[in-house]
């Protein structure tokens, strides 16, 4: 950092602490800001724009109405009706990942969902709601899961094991998808405009080649909202796939 | 082509009701009849974006399953005191959960996105030999 013009593409993602609570290593830091920051905005603008509940929505109703009904379409599509009553829960993490996402992209803001701590606890909080209704819901017969119907039992020694690593793999996958999208997008990007800069640096020539890196900056920007919008729609549609796995144990 | 709605239809949030769900559906119809109409790419940009998603998935699929059993063998070799053994073979297991991974996530893109009736897929007699 002591050097102003060398271009620190992983800076970006340092936690810092803000306000530190006593010895113990607790502390409010810029990632957990910005978590409350994502889950005020979400809160104020649902509550906000669905207050007046017209009949014909203006726009800023409309656009809440159109979240809930791709949410619960994408539930009750992979789910069935039965999966409804997770329509909150998928809601909610839909809303956090997209939201905490489309932050990142704001300048100087912090991306929190670029951290392998926060998707992986947010990929094991699903894992756990799953196998918990799952047991609560089919009892040991959510066991189904790990023997696919139809297999002799001479392979079951064989079969189980691979469907338990399977179903363990899950969180990780679902974690490591989100988080490597985002920090990778945000290093891509950090990366490219870094090299106006230095490029800049050369004089006139120097600017006329850093119109190159400036427009692959601006795709890439585009990318990355398409992808910020898209990794949160991957996550919340996984997580009603496996919340249906709850429901229906059997493959 | 549809028939005018009544503005005066309730509409209620707590519930997915039919009226709302068909609606979503004639919205993304219209939306993609307007896609094409426009002259977009949309099959071009939608499948490329798509592609690209979807090696990622499998990818993130296949890895993370093979990483899961090398970490189960590991783990279990620390408590047994049989290394290297059990990661040897958890390492295969995972291997083979990471291909079981990647069949059902493209067996279940394939089923998500049909080709289109009218696409030259060379139908064979495997396709569905065993359910």
């Amino acid at each position: 950092m002591a050097d102003p013009n060398k271009v620190d593409p992983i800076h970006q993602f340092q936690i810092s602490n803000i306000v530190s609570f006593g010895d113990g290593g607790i502390s409010f830091t810029n990632s957990a800001l910005f978590m409350v920051l994502t889950v005020g905005v979400i809160a104020a603008y649902l509550i906000l724009s669905t207050q007046k509940r017209s009949l014909v929505p203006n726009r800023v109703q409309l656009v809440s109405e159109m979240l809930y009904e791709f949410v619960a379409k994408m539930v009750s599509d992979s789910a069935g009706t039965a999966g409804m009553k997770f329509f909150p829960f998928v809601f909610s993490l839909f809303m956090f990942v997209l939201v905490g996402n489309m932050f990142g992209m704001v300048p100087l803001f912090f991306t929190f969902t670029s951290h392998i701590i926060v998707t992986f606890a947010l990929a094991m909080l699903v894992f756990v709601v799953v196998i918990a209704y799952g047991f609560i819901k089919n009892g040991p017969k959510f066991l189904k899961l790990f023997v696919p119907s139809g297999v002799p039992g001479y392979v079951l020694p064989i079969v189980v094991p691979i469907e338990v690593v399977s179903f363990l793999s899950r969180p990780i996958s679902l974690s490591v998808r989100l988080f490597a999208n985002i920090l990778a997008g945000h290093i891509t990007l950090k990366v490219f405009a870094g090299f106006i800069v230095t490029l800049g640096g050369l004089g006139f020539l120097g600017w006329l080649g850093a119109l190159l890196p400036l427009v692959m900056t601006v795709a890439i920007t585009a990318l990355e909202f398409l992808v910020a919008a898209l990794q949160a729609y991957v996550f919340a549609v996984l997580t009603s796939m496996y919340i249906n796995d709850a429901i229906h144990p059997s493959h | 082509m549809t028939e005018p709605q009544d503005p005066k239809r309730s509409r209620r949030k707590t519930d997915a009701s039919p009226l709302t769900s068909d609606l979503a559906a004639r919205i993304a119809k219209a939306r993609g009849e307007r896609q094409v109409a426009e002259g977009h790419p949309s099959p071009a940009g939608r499948g490329n974006m798509s592609a690209m998603n979807r090696g990622i998935r499998l990818g993130s699929e296949f890895v993370a399953a093979i990483l899961v059993g090398w970490g189960i063998g590991y783990l279990l070799d620390q408590v047994l005191g049989t290394s290297p053994w059990l990661m040897l073979v958890m390492l295969m297991v995972g291997f083979a959960a990471g291909v079981l991974n990647v069949v059902r996530s493209a067996a279940q893109m394939n089923r998500a996105a049909p080709p289109p009736p009218a696409s030259d897929t060379v139908p064979d007699d495997d396709d569905d030999a065993e359910g």
